[in-house]
């Protein structure tokens, strides 16, 4: 410690030492947190379904979604990123996902909500061109689908913690209108 | 500063940086606010600067003893070798 400058260096060092370290700690104390959100999306209407003239089904549906989202914000908590997803298999694909709705969540009072919207991205099946015999994107008709709320909780320092819930017992009309 | 300063001062910035990010965290988790925490640290660092970096006279209790002028001509500076310092020169160009 023998002048100004190297005190000042060492005093600015260990300090941004023991900054990492307490942020290592906020990180953490995240994982002490039990959330218990709540989620429901309802189907209102399916406002139409056709056949896009590049061979993709696409469906248009008007949406309900409710949630309680406020058990994931902790004091570490930036924002939670939440979307909702319908998710189905066809016969090529075992597994299919498309988000519909996208947010982005500031603060613990505007977790609980309530929307009421059409798809903000398009729900459309896309046909396949590598066997143009075979290319179909009739996979829609008549299909059953999940919907699945998925957030994505972003901290301000440290790890971030993503999971779902999944609700199943949607479908689609057999014939196009 | 004197080395007992210099030790002072060590030791009391590397404690009061540790107590104070210990109190930045407790309070910061308690309220449950972030920014609370990080400005409690904050001013935790910019006090811990101002008590240990500058030249304080309460680091300065025990001064070194320097030697009295009059005593140091007493006992003269030893002179280098100038001469033997140039032959040892030549021998190294001549191989």
């Amino acid at each position: 410690m023998h002048s100004f400058s190297y005190r000042a260096n060492a005093v600015v060092t260990f300090a941004v030492t023991i900054l990492a370290v307490m942020c290592g700690m906020a990180s953490l104390s995240d994982n002490f947190n039990s959330p218990s959100p709540t989620a429901d999306v309802k189907v209102l209407n399916i406002n139409w379904f056709q056949k896009q003239p590049n061979g993709n089904d696409e469906v248009s549906l008007t949406l309900n979604i409710s949630a309680d989202l406020s058990s994931l914000f902790t004091w570490n908590t930036k924002q939670v990123f939440v979307f909702v997803a319908a998710e189905y298999g066809t016969p090529q694909n075992a597994l299919n996902q498309v988000s519909l709705w996208d947010g982005i969540i500031q603060s613990k009072e505007h977790a609980k909500f309530w929307i009421h919207t059409t798809n903000k991205y398009r729900f459309t099946d896309q046909a396949r061109c590598s066997m143009p015999l075979f290319a179909s994107g009739n996979n829609l008709r008549g299909k059953d689908f999940n919907l699945t709320l998925h957030w994505h909780i972003m901290p301000k320092t440290g790890k971030m913690f993503a999971d779902k819930i999944v609700m199943t017992g949607y479908s689609l009309p057999e014939e196009y209108r | 500063m004197d080395w007992q300063g210099q030790k002072r001062a060590e030791i009391l910035m590397q404690i009061m940086l540790v107590v104070s990010a210990v109190a930045a965290f407790g309070v910061g988790y308690t309220i449950g606010s972030f920014r609370t925490m990080m400005l409690a640290y904050a001013g935790g660092v910019v006090l811990t600067t101002l008590i240990t970096v500058p030249n304080w006279p309460f680091f300065n209790r025990h001064p070194l003893k320097w030697l009295d002028p009059s005593e140091a001509e007493r006992h003269p500076k030893p002179q280098v070798n100038s001469a033997a310092a140039s032959s040892k020169k030549k021998a190294v160009k001549h191989k």
